[in-house]
């Protein structure tokens, strides 16, 4: 669609910019890039690359330390975010900024609401509004609330929020994050029909697939400077992990297992609980890993939950061979079953509490009294052994860097004593590095013997570390697959499909 | 990994002091330094400020508010609230007149007021808990209920004719040396803070205060019984109040139905002012144990220099808005909300 490429001038063009904290903290040391009109443009970097403060100066909301930022041939010295936005930069942020009980009108045109005598007026606030979900595609009405709209649906909202600004280049930073695939492709499209009118997106992703699927070019970032800018076709994904990474890593490769034992940790013959929740046939046992595969919704985390004691279900558990019925999370823990929660700032961990305290939480139920020094001594040998950065245990758990938080979570199990481990998206909002670390770490747990279930919706993540694969569709567990034989697309389509097959049905 | 832990404690271990730490350890501990400053500016405006006299009566007159401070503390740091207090107190003091002027002894009678306080504490809170609504409105709900039953209790009128070994008690002072006692009402108020301090610091009880107000869905999904941890924390500041009230009746030797009235209000003062978030989880009763001196002493300042309570009102709220700002920034500062 753009033979004349090169010759093309950039809408937005950042040179050599670098920002610098008080205190000497440098968050970008080093940052170029340069956005064509109408191209996708990815962001690649790991957590800590400098991708958020490049973000947030493009955005308006830092002002560089040094270096330039210069849109269609104007140099720019965004004071706030509003001036960015004036001048045709619009960021949608990855926890969306809308408010949920708004209409999408109002949400739409918040803060800018067109106005006659000092009254809102509504009508020509309903044309803007219909006017821009027109061209996002929009099946949904101008004034139901927001927070009654799927993700998807709301992502969408925020883009044409963004028209009405008449943005230049939409910033989308990591809206893959709660979205399944068939949602993902309809906000794939909408990108596609933005390009083609000339504006350009500027895409946040770790995921390859994604920047596959929709990427012109993809620039990567690694310790605060820009590596280089690579075509997406005709550029390997071991290049661009080298990029990110500086180093080869083998984080897409099956590793060889030690096969577990036969011992049944846990077993749910028939189960069924909310949301249309209906299992067969489920085991895991000692030492095994099984992944639970399957679009947003499909059932996953309701069965995590429902192992965790945290829905109710009816039917039959067996944990150790003896009947399993948890009424609430406080009986699973007593049995020995732990889970790593999907959000772990919200559920996992009380970030302003020391990193010991959080670590030793669900064992301290066994004491009346604590000695804060031998809480220290034993979460300092789990968390080490987990092989966890911090500079001091009694730091809040909010100052470590997202992988390090994951594995606080995970200690606090080990420390408990915990053998069968429910794992719901573990990996979520880590960087590459931080992925193969988390998976060597489950890989470890199991092999000393803990049993464990990880729902994912990266299917690369437990197609590599997983020995059994079950997908989820509607609620119900359809087919087992052994990923040492069974390639993905195979899994990937019995996902979208879904219907139950006996003869597939693992033992 | 383990080299950092060990380098951490290595430099812990010999102690050294540096300029970040100071600062660190000011920062935190910012109400004991803006408690000696206020403290120094008493000694020179009046030569009566710093005699042991005056300290008692420091610790006389703010036992009281004190003692419901250190329960609300507890509730605070559950990122609850409690607005029953000052009811409870006028209600404890008029359920244990009228217990002593039917005869039942003091003996008896102190306990049942208690027992009856850390019901209605625990009503409060299991309340708020198993039926999740907001501890604001139920306490709310018992201000006024708990005040109208002590009105009904009493006829408004105040109960008097108690033993007189009971009001001796309020009064009594704790003979220390020859010539120097102590209120055994501050003696109280000061055991109880070291009895709260050893609770929040050394039991699982404690911790779960702060974990369950740091992150109530992250405690629930630890295993922590975090209904059960609230209803605890009301029933205590049920108990304490009971005791407050109690106190105040041996101290004014009359059951006074319209004591205590806005003292809810002083107390959560006294918290926030002491460093506890009002977003639970993190705080200490040692802030609020300066933070009540600290106000004691501001009323002490006023009187000794004859300003109205107009003024007193009016200062002392500049100070706690000046006290919440401080904190904010401190807050900010650290990267949290």
């Amino acid at each position: 669609m753009r033979e004349n490429d090169a010759v093309e001038t950039p809408v937005l063009a950042v040179d050599h910019a670098a920002k610098i904290f008080p205190g000497n903290v440098v968050a970008l040391a080093d940052a170029t890039l340069s956005i064509r009109p109408g191209e996708v443009h990815c962001l690649l970097g790991a957590n800590g690359a400098g991708k958020s403060t490049l973000l947030k100066i493009i955005a308006g909301a830092h002002l560089p330390t040094k270096g330039s930022l210069v849109l269609d041939g104007v140099p720019q010295r965004f004071r706030n975010p509003l001036e960015a936005a004036r001048a045709g930069i619009s960021m949608i942020y990855q926890e969306l900024d809308l408010v949920g009980s708004l209409s999408v009108a109002q949400n739409m045109l918040l803060g800018r609401v067109p106005s006659r005598w000092g009254l809102v007026d509504r009508k020509h606030r309903a044309q803007i509004a219909a006017e821009a979900l027109e061209k996002v595609g929009a099946g949904f009405g101008l004034d139901v609330p927001v927070a009654s709209l799927s993700i998807a649906n709301q992502q969408l909202t925020a883009i044409a929020r963004a028209l009405t600004l008449d943005a230049k280049i939409i910033i989308m930073d990591e809206p893959s994050a709660a979205l399944n695939e068939t949602e993902l492709e309809r906000v794939f499209a909408v990108i596609r029909s933005l390009t083609a009118r000339g504006i350009a997106i500027l895409y946040v992703s770790h995921r390859m697939g994604e920047i596959r699927a929709i990427g012109d070019r993809v620039t990567a970032l690694r310790g605060g400077r820009t590596v280089d800018t690579f075509p997406v076709a005709g550029t390997s994904d071991q290049t661009l992990v080298e990029a990110v990474l500086g180093r080869n890593q083998a984080l897409l490769e099956r590793s060889a297992r030690a096969p577990c034992g036969d011992t049944v940790a846990l077993s749910a013959p028939f189960l069924k609980g909310p949301h249309g929740l209906e299992i067969r046939d489920l085991s895991v046992r000692e030492g095994e890993i099984i992944g639970l595969s399957g679009l947003n919704g499909s059932g996953r985390t309701s069965l995590l939950r429902v192992l965790f004691g945290d829905l109710p279900s009816t039917g039959d558990i067996l944990l150790n061979g003896r009947p399993y019925k948890p009424k609430q999370p406080a009986d699973a823990i007593a049995r020995g079953v732990g889970l790593v929660p999907e959000d772990r700032k919200m559920h996992g961990l009380v970030l302003d509490q020391a990193i010991y305290r959080n670590a030793a939480l669900p064992s301290l139920r066994r004491r009346r009294f604590i000695s804060h020094d031998s809480l220290r001594r034993g979460s300092a040998r789990v968390l080490g052994d987990l092989s966890t950065r911090f500079s001091a245990i009694d730091q809040p758990v909010r100052q470590l860097s997202g992988g390090n938080q994951q594995k606080v979570v995970f200690s606090k199990w080990v420390l408990n004593g915990s053998r069968v481990l429910l794992l719901d998206e573990p990996s979520r909002g880590l960087d590459v590095g931080a992925k193969a670390e988390l998976y060597a770490l489950i890989r470890r747990l199991a092999e000393q013997g803990a049993a464990i279930l990880v729902a994912s919706s990266e299917l690369d993540e437990i197609y590599a570390n997983c020995d059994r694969i079950w997908v989820f569709h509607e609620g119900r567990n359809v087919r087992c697959f052994d990923p040492t034989v069974a390639s993905r697309d195979d899994i990937l389509t019995a996902g979208l499909i879904g219907h139950r097959d006996a003869s597939e049905i693992a033992p | 990994m383990s080299t950092l832990v060990q380098g951490r404690n290595a430099a812990e271990a010999t102690g050294r002091f540096t300029m970040a730490s100071l600062t660190a350890f000011l920062l935190r501990y910012n109400f004991i330094v803006i408690f000696f400053v206020v403290a120094a500016i008493a000694t020179c405006l009046s030569n009566d400020f710093l005699t042991w006299r005056n300290i008692c009566n420091l610790f006389q007159q703010s036992s009281v508010v004190g003692i419901v401070a250190i329960g609300m503390t507890f509730v605070i740091l559950t990122a609850n609230i409690d607005l029953s207090v000052g009811s409870m107190v006028a209600c404890s003091g008029l359920i244990v007149s009228l217990l002593m002027q039917a005869g039942i002894p003091p003996a008896v009678a102190i306990p049942a007021t208690f027992l009856i306080g850390t019901c209605i504490g625990a009503t409060l809170g299991a309340i708020s808990a198993y039926a999740a609504v907001p501890s604001f409105i139920v306490t709310l709900a018992g201000l006024v209920t708990i005040r109208g039953v002590t009105f009904l209790l009493s006829n408004g009128a105040p109960i008097g004719g108690l033993p007189h070994g009971f009001g001796a008690f309020g009064s009594y002072q704790i003979p220390l040396l020859p010539g120097v006692t102590f209120p055994i009402l501050g003696l109280l108020f000061l055991v109880v803070w070291g009895a709260a301090s050893l609770v929040l610091r050394y039991t699982v009880f404690g911790e779960y205060v702060f974990a369950t107000g740091g992150n109530a869905e992250a405690a629930r999904l630890s295993g922590l019984p975090v209904r059960l941890i609230v209803t605890l924390v009301f029933a205590i500041s049920g108990l304490l109040s009971s005791l407050s009230g109690v106190l105040l009746t041996a101290r004014l030797r009359i059951g006074q139905p319209t004591a205590a009235q806005g003292l809810e209000l002083d107390a959560i003062a006294a918290v926030v002012l002491g460093g506890t978030s009002l977003f639970g989880g993190r705080g200490s009763v040692l802030g609020t144990l300066f933070a009540v001196m600290l106000l004691q002493v501001l009323r002490n300042i006023f009187n000794l220099l004859g300003l109205g309570s107009f003024y007193q009102m009016t200062i002392t709220g500049l100070i706690i808005i000046a006290a919440i700002l401080l904190n904010r920034v401190i807050d900010s500062r650290q990267g949290r909300r």
